[in-house]
């Protein structure tokens, strides 16, 4: 009814907004209409056709800086169909890809935009390696106190910016980032000082215990991380899209206003989604240290705020996508590096691709919500 | 003693002016209701561009232009994104602060200009002048870019109240569906705050490698971005305010190296969180403080669309 309305209303206002005495049959910037529908067909076509475009500005931004796209293709099909070996690395690099673009996939979901992964990925494995060097608990439990601690710090670290949020409406996005610059601190005060390696003096944490670190899985160099992983995707899966939780939650995120109205439990989602993000933005971190490093290193959180905000915006915020992403973006990480490798480029090469990818992306949205007219 | 404060004082000015630079950028977008979260990124190419020129030769104050330049070249990109394709603000924010922060760092590897020291901008003043007893430093050693900056700070303040483009640009920022249909073209002025505000935050970038820091090392903008959106808030997007709330950052960050010199020892690390920690108090004060506080544009990261409105 009320959309009726204003439809008639639109077509009324835009006659008298186009005056019919300047009659041009081009405009340079076109008139907006905005779409009522968008069918799925349309939506996978200009997805791919953003996809598309981003990959075309990659390969250009590669050529200049120096890779022949035949270089690039080498590379490539050398990652790929080299043997087991690389596969390996790569679905090592996917595990706490994945775990990371769920921790953002979350938050974004509850509308939440939390950019403060690489503070919760920090005090997570600040808390984790507490465990593990000063050997809490018995040894056969060791795994799973540490995998809580990160959990427990990751929910320590975004929990002021939820309540900021939520009671004083303070933009988030700006109190997550701070608080990544405040734990950045916090790691290189405990590096430096008190948790240098005793061994070798250099600053990063003693090397954990076997019992401390996750098992092997026996097929090349790859740990409990990635089942980890999976799991996590799906469980995240269920909650989101399966349980009385999600169903609310996607409600909340399309129209809170409507929610509130109809006495979805709106603050209450909120935090569930903020805990649930800061949880395993920690165990990202856990996933690493203990999955992959063996311990804490300085850099090990560097790209993942990055790498998170993407995979979640390239799976439209969906597990499933999510996961299917990061093994792309396991590619794409592991490409970085043979390049940075054997081309001398800087790794920001790759942080360059992931930007134009998230602005291709977001671009595409404004072809889905609105039709364009170039004519009068 | 006094020594202590003569010298702290007198270096407070140069930590001051980004801050100030910056939140002057961020306010005429503000104003226009552009929420522009991507201040980090833009003073990252501003600083940028200041070290590749000076680099190459060119003199400091061109250089700064030239900062200036490239921050509202960078502009016409986010502004095309936020108002042209109507990009979400706080998506396209990041998405300029990744982008800015990859660029930056691989032009500078590529070009060779990290860890490259430069001769940086020199005090306006001769040292007879800055030699004067306790005074003398902290009014006549600062740069010229210190002594424009009250200017610009008027100039703003004066634009945005006292003028017809000034009125526009508040009409947009607070009901662009109005503004629209009082025949104000709500693209175009976002299009140019957008721009203005960009060659802003691009100077203030400059400022900070060519004038304070003389050297690019990647990342040298260090969440100084955010602060200064931080400080927007509780400047209640007034300029004069926000000059005075940048000193108050730039007590702190002159602070920080001085302590240590004192004798009094406090963990390092624990010091270079104290801007973002000043930050994250600074930010919960105005929130509590200005509850019911009308000042923040009221379409701020909205978008216009004629035909949505209703």
């Amino acid at each position: 009814m009320l959309r009726k309305f204003t439809e008639k209303n639109n077509a009324i206002m835009s006659d008298t907004n186009y005056p019919s005495d300047k009659k041009r049959d081009f405009q340079i910037i076109p008139r907006l209409e905005v779409r009522q529908n968008s069918p799925e067909w349309l939506r996978f076509l200009i997805y791919t056709i953003s996809l598309l475009v981003g990959c075309v500005c990659a390969v250009l931004v590669m050529y200049w800086v120096g890779i022949n796209p035949a270089d690039l293709i080498q590379e490539i099909s050398i990652l790929l169909f080299s043997g087991t070996r690389t596969i390996g690395a790569i679905l090592a690099q996917t595990a706490p890809l994945m775990i990371a673009g769920l921790a953002t996939a979350v938050a974004f979901r509850a509308n939440f935009w939390n950019v403060g992964l690489e503070g919760q990925m920090i005090v997570g494995t600040i808390f984790a390696t507490f465990i593990a060097i000063h050997d809490v608990g018995p040894d056969s439990v060791r795994l799973v106190l540490m995998a809580v601690a990160a959990m427990l710090g990751g929910i320590i670290w975004i929990a002021p910016a939820g309540f900021l949020k939520l009671k004083l409406g303070i933009n988030e996005v700006i109190t997550t980032l701070l608080l990544n610059y405040i734990a950045f601190n916090l790691l290189l005060h405990l590096l430096f000082g008190a948790w240098k390696d005793p061994v070798s003096g250099f600053p990063h944490s003693a090397q954990f215990d076997l019992v401390e670190r996750l098992p092997k899985l026996g097929w090349e160099n790859l740990t409990y991380a990635l089942p980890l992983a999976v799991f996590l995707v799906l469980l995240v899966w269920w909650i989101l899209s399966f349980s009385r939780v999600g169903y609310l939650l996607s409600f909340v995120s399309s129209n809170p206003t409507m929610a509130k109205a109809v006495g979805a439990p709106v603050l209450g989602l909120s935090i569930t989604a903020i805990i649930m993000s800061g949880a395993i933005g920690g165990l990202t971190g856990f996933a690493i240290a203990s999955g992959l490093e063996f311990r804490m290193t300085r850099d090990f959180f560097s790209g993942f705020l990055f790498s998170g905000v993407l995979i979640a915006f390239l799976g439209r915020n969906h597990p499933i996508g999510v996961g299917i992403v990061a093994l792309f973006m396991a590619i794409l990480v592991l490409l970085g590096q043979s390049l940075q490798v054997f081309y001398q480029v800087p790794f920001a090469l790759i942080q360059l691709i992931q930007a134009i990818f998230i602005i291709c992306v977001a671009a595409s949205e404004f072809f889905l919500t609105y039709r364009m007219h170039w004519r009068n | 003693m006094i020594d202590f404060f003569i010298n702290w004082i007198s270096i407070v000015p140069s930590f001051a002016a980004p801050f100030v630079l910056a939140a002057l950028g961020l306010i005429i977008c503000e104003r226009a209701g552009v929420l522009n979260l991507g201040a980090e990124g833009f003073m990252l190419v501003g600083a940028l561009a200041g070290v590749g020129l000076m680099v190459n030769g060119a003199p400091a104050l061109l250089s700064l232009a030239g900062a200036a330049l490239a921050g509202s070249i960078f502009g016409i990109f986010f502004a095309f994104m936020v108002a042209g394709l109507r990009i979400n603000h706080v998506i396209s924010g990041l998405a300029i602060v990744f982008l800015a922060q990859a660029l930056t760092s691989l032009i500078a590897t590529q070009q060779g200009w990290t860890n490259n020291p430069i001769s940086g901008l020199q005090p306006l003043f001769s040292d007879s002048l800055s030699d004067i007893l306790y005074f003398g430093p902290i009014l006549f050693g600062q740069d010229i870019i210190i002594y424009f900056t009250p200017i610009l700070c008027f100039l703003v303040a004066y634009v945005i109240y006292q003028t017809t483009i000034g009125l526009k640009l508040r009409a947009v920022g607070e009901n662009p569906h109005a503004a629209d249909a009082a025949g104000i073209d709500v693209t175009l002025i976002r299009f140019l705050a957008i721009i203005i505000g960009g060659a802003f935050l691009g100077l203030a970038g400059g400022y900070l490698t060519v004038a304070v820091s003389k050297i690019w090392v990647d990342g040298v903008v260090g969440g100084r971005g955010w602060i200064a959106i931080a400080l927007v808030i509780f400047a209640r997007w007034g300029a004069w305010r926000a000059l005075t709330g940048a000193l108050l950052f730039g007590c702190i960050e002159a602070l920080i190296p001085r302590i240590a010199a004192v004798g009094i020892h406090v963990p390092q690390y624990f010091l270079l969180m104290t801007p973002y920690l000043t930050t994250l108090g600074v930010m919960i004060w105005s929130a509590i403080r200005l509850k019911n506080d009308w000042s923040q544009p009221a379409a701020l990261g909205q978008h216009h669309i004629r035909e949505e409105r209703t």
